[in-house]
């Protein structure tokens, strides 16, 4: 008895972190768009624009499928980046976070980019095809430089678990403020705007080039289904930047305030991906887009030999 | 050499602006012979319909950069059953003139294979702009006429 | 009953978030930049320009429409998910404007497809846009844009007015006239 009681405490967590994390996304996609318009001199959408949009799009009457694959890609993204989010650890609290989670999140972070490439092979348009090539050679591009960093963090604080990792960096003994591990976030950083798929990195789903890409043949339900993806994508891959350098939001340890704790870790958590996803928004709002083999050759040629340094001295500096 | 000592009896409009008005078989002669002396950019081929005459009146446009000077050259065929012989051996551009004029006009280029439909898809009527093509008649008679949708 | 308010939020919502799809053969498209940079900026009510109209709920007809952009248009228009709207945009698409004896550009579209709201003017400036598309808001929370239902309601005799123009011959024109007569 006991045992269901903790289960269905378990499930009720599970399921209010994935709504959470929704409702944020939900609410960074109209953040979005206001930031970019007061940039633009624009005044902007409302801030809940977001979730307007959602509901539209589940409003929707008609329902245009093209086969069951196209049916199931929608939910293939989500279901992978909903499962990438509750391996996270966010403000330091954890759900299914194990040990050597590092790599599965990395590896669940790949699955809705082959949930895209499922349903734009479904729907037989030749921009999808277009797009969503782009998609994966860019996820080739910037996963290089990524990994490597990573890897290099895993070799200097001997761990291959985030929730340890973002334990050894409490008390403020963030890895940004390491000098090496600084170089190592703005490299991640770089590979983070692709990971957005924001300028200078909107490569795939170019509006004005190929009609969207991979989304060219969604719409309805569909669509909204991806737009739950991208917007809890957002969440998911600024979470791990903080989790990797910024300490993962944990300011005050739980043992010591309680409840208090928690609360304040959200809310700092919060902050922070709000920052980290208004300076891709910055840099979003100016840039124009990269070819896609000017985008291979940002990652590997700089990106990716920086990150070589980084792992080389690091490793260097382990083995002395 | 400049278009006026090549044709003495080339009328000039004003400065720059040459006019030549020949039968339609030495067309092609004097394109060529243009071409070869310095005017080496075909602008393009238009078409006149001078109903009252029954022709119709083909001007073929050349630029020279090196002269800085228009050469309008000027042939009149019959209205009906006018031929003309294809230039576009000579520049590659004139096929695409020759075939609008062959949409619009119904002139007939000899020895363009490409001659058929290319700006309206499926016209089964005269060549719409012909002078003898009464266009609001048409619209009176074609788009006055499609009903609207009856909603009960 | 239950259904009914269902559907009365779900239509106050949805108003707020307009996507379009224009489709720029006209001269129309020259008003679309203003409308929706800092000028006058659309985006303040949700109206959002998308890439395809698979994502659309508006189709703008900016200008004349020849009956070989027609059938496009009609292409487009069954592409979009219901519910869908119409604007016609500019006198062209009402009578013809300045089009109006021209062998090749059609004089009503609503003979064509269901137009929810037309801007007059030619060209109209973007205030009007701006106005018409606080209208068609307005339509949506009353439920009187009801283009789509048209469309599958009358089908057939859409469908049958676009198959009339796209043979251009006049006794198709004709015939059915003396049908409709029977």
């Amino acid at each position: 008895m006991v045992d269901l009681i903790a289960l269905g405490e378990q499930i009720l967590l599970l399921a209010g972190m994935v709504t959470l994390g929704f409702a944020i996304g939900m609410f960074f996609n109209g953040f979005a768009r206001k930031v970019t318009a007061r940039i633009h001199n624009r005044i902007g959408p409302p801030i809940y624009q977001g979730y307007i949009d959602v509901f539209k799009l589940f409003a929707k009457k008609t329902n245009i499928s093209h086969g069951w694959i196209f049916d199931l890609a929608a939910l293939f993204s989500v279901a992978g980046i909903t499962l990438a989010f509750l391996f996270l650890p966010v403000a330091g609290f954890t759900l299914l976070s194990t040990e050597g989670d590092i790599f599965l999140i990395l590896y669940l972070l790949a699955i809705p980019a082959l949930g895209f490439a499922l349903g734009a092979g479904a729907s037989g348009n030749p921009n999808a095809a277009v797009g969503i090539m782009r998609a994966l050679i860019l996820m080739l591009a910037y996963e290089l430089p990524l990994v490597m960093v990573v890897v290099a963090m895993m070799i200097h604080y001997n761990t291959t678990s985030l929730a340890t990792l973002v334990q050894m960096q409490s008390g403020m003994h963030w890895a940004i403020f390491v000098p090496v591990f600084f170089i190592g976030a703005i490299i991640v950083d770089m590979a983070l705007q692709g990971m957005l798929m924001e300028k200078p990195f909107d490569i795939a789903i170019a509006p004005h080039e190929i009609a969207s890409g991979p989304m060219v043949e969604f719409g309805g339900k569909h669509l909204g289904a991806l737009m739950l993806y991208k917007m809890m994508a957002i969440v998911v891959e600024t979470t791990l930047f903080v989790d990797l350098f910024l300490g993962g939001g944990v300011v005050l340890s739980v043992s010591q305030y309680g409840w208090i704790a928690y609360v304040v870790n959200f809310l700092v958590w919060f902050a922070l991906i709000t920052l980290v996803f208004f300076l891709a928004l910055l840099i979003n709002a100016v840039f124009p887009r990269f070819r896609i083999e000017q985008a291979l050759k940002f990652y590997w040629k700089y990106d990716a030999l920086a990150a070589l340094l980084i792992l080389i001295w690091v490793f260097a500096g382990v083995s002395i | 050499m400049m278009a006026k000592e090549l044709f003495p009896d080339a009328q000039e409009i004003r400065k720059g602006r040459i006019r030549i008005e020949v039968e339609p078989e030495k067309v092609g002669e004097i394109v060529k012979k243009l071409k070869d002396n310095g005017y080496d950019h075909f602008v393009m081929l238009s078409c006149i319909d001078w109903i009252n005459d029954g022709q119709f009146e083909l001007v073929y446009h050349m630029w020279s950069y090196e002269y800085r000077e228009h050469v309008m050259i000027s042939t009149r065929i019959p209205r009906d059953g006018g031929s003309m012989v294809t230039l576009r051996d000579l520049f590659p551009q004139i096929e695409t003139y020759e075939r609008e004029i062959h949409e619009m006009f119904g002139v007939d280029f000899i020895g363009n294979p490409r001659l058929g439909e290319f700006i309206l898809e499926g016209w089964p009527h005269m060549p719409p702009m012909r002078k003898d093509f009464d266009t609001e008649k048409f619209v009176k008679d074609f788009y006055y006429k499609i009903p609207e949708v009856k909603e009960e | 009953m239950r259904n009914d308010d269902w559907k009365k939020v779900s239509r106050l919502v949805s108003k707020k978030s307009l996507w379009m799809v224009h489709f720029c053969t006209g001269c129309g498209a020259m008003e679309m930049p203003p409308v929706m940079t800092s000028r006058y900026d659309m985006e303040r009510f949700g109206i959002a320009p998308m890439a395809t109209p698979r994502q659309a709920d508006v189709l703008l007809i900016t200008g004349y429409l020849s009956i070989k952009t027609l059938k496009r248009v009609v292409q487009v228009y069954e592409q979009m998910r219901d519910p869908k709207y119409v604007i016609g945009f500019g006198s062209c698409t009402i009578n013809g404007g300045m089009y109006w004896d021209s062998y090749n550009t059609i004089k009503d579209l609503s003979k064509y497809i269901p137009v929810d709201l037309y801007i007059a003017g030619c060209m109209p400036r973007p205030e009007a846009i701006m106005d018409a598309f606080l209208k068609l808001m307005e339509m949506i929370e009353k439920g009187e844009a009801i283009g789509w239902k048209k469309y599958h309601k009358y089908y057939d005799q859409y469908k049958r007015n676009q198959r009339m123009a796209f043979s251009y011959r006049l006794d198709e024109v004709q015939d059915i006239k003396e049908d409709d007569a029977k």
